[in-house]
């Protein structure tokens, strides 16, 4: 059986070093909602690839330095 | 509270006052001394009756608190910020309305449940039906477990709006 994973996120720190660029922003860039960002932020939603990468196009890197994954035991 | 769980409670809040019109009537003494035991048409028709006021109140309510919701995010952007532009508040309530992925995870995980319930019932009411009980208990285990998934599916929304949702 495949471990766990659980995806973590640095979009609280890019969002600072981004101006405090506020969650509502971040949400219209993406094309999401200001609660998925909320949640995502949270560790309470894994996005989809796509909104994944939109994300990273909003703070302009590549999308493994705003997320990463620790394998849980 | 965002406005997908408002929503959500409203649907709920709806579900449970049609439900509850429903027992009223349908359970009524004096309407079952007037029945024929084993008429189905009468139940039938009852049935009928309240899945159009559902639907119908379902609608209704969400476009009133559709026009409420907006309402009340223009008055609080309005508050915020005197000068704002409508094309503000607009985008503002775009943003607080729009339906994205995890709304639709959301969606289909919990549909899965109230699924899961219908079919739960239409088993019971075959149940039922093996077990000698009139054409009528069934047609209202079918009918109250569908509405009775309907709410709870809700409830599952809920659920997962608070404590968040994960892909498989």
């Amino acid at each position: 059986m495949p471990k766990k994973i659980e995806v973590t996120n640095n979009i609280r720190k890019l969002r600072f070093f981004a101006n405090e660029m506020t969650q509502q922003e971040l949400a219209e860039k993406a094309g999401a909602s200001r609660q998925t960002i909320i949640a995502i932020e949270a560790g309470k939603y894994s996005p989809s690839l796509e909104l994944a990468f939109r994300i990273a196009d909003v703070f302009g890197v590549q999308i493994n330095e705003v997320f990463d994954h620790k394998i849980l035991e | 509270m965002s406005y997908q769980e408002k929503r959500t409670i409203t649907t709920i809040v709806t579900g449970l006052l049609v439900l509850a019109a429903y027992c009223l009537y349908a359970f009524n003494p004096v309407r079952l001394s007037a029945l024929t035991p084993g008429d189905l048409k009468p139940w039938s028709v009852t049935m009928l009756i309240f899945i159009g006021i559902g639907v119908g109140a379902s609608i209704i309510i969400q476009i009133v608190f559709h026009i409420l919701m907006s309402i009340s995010i223009a008055i609080k952007e309005k508050m915020r910020n005197m000068e704002c532009e409508d094309k503000e508040i607009e985008k503002t309530i775009g943003v607080e309305m729009i339906e994205d992925e995890r709304d639709k995870l959301i969606e289909l995980k919990a549909s899965k449940v109230g699924f899961g319930i219908a079919g739960g019932g239409f088993l019971l009411a075959l149940v039922a039906i093996v077990l000698k009980y009139s054409p009528v208990v069934m047609l209202n285990i079918l009918f109250l477990t569908m509405s009775l998934g309907s709410i709870i599916e809700g409830f599952v929304q809920l659920v997962f709006y608070r404590r968040g949702v994960w892909h498989a």
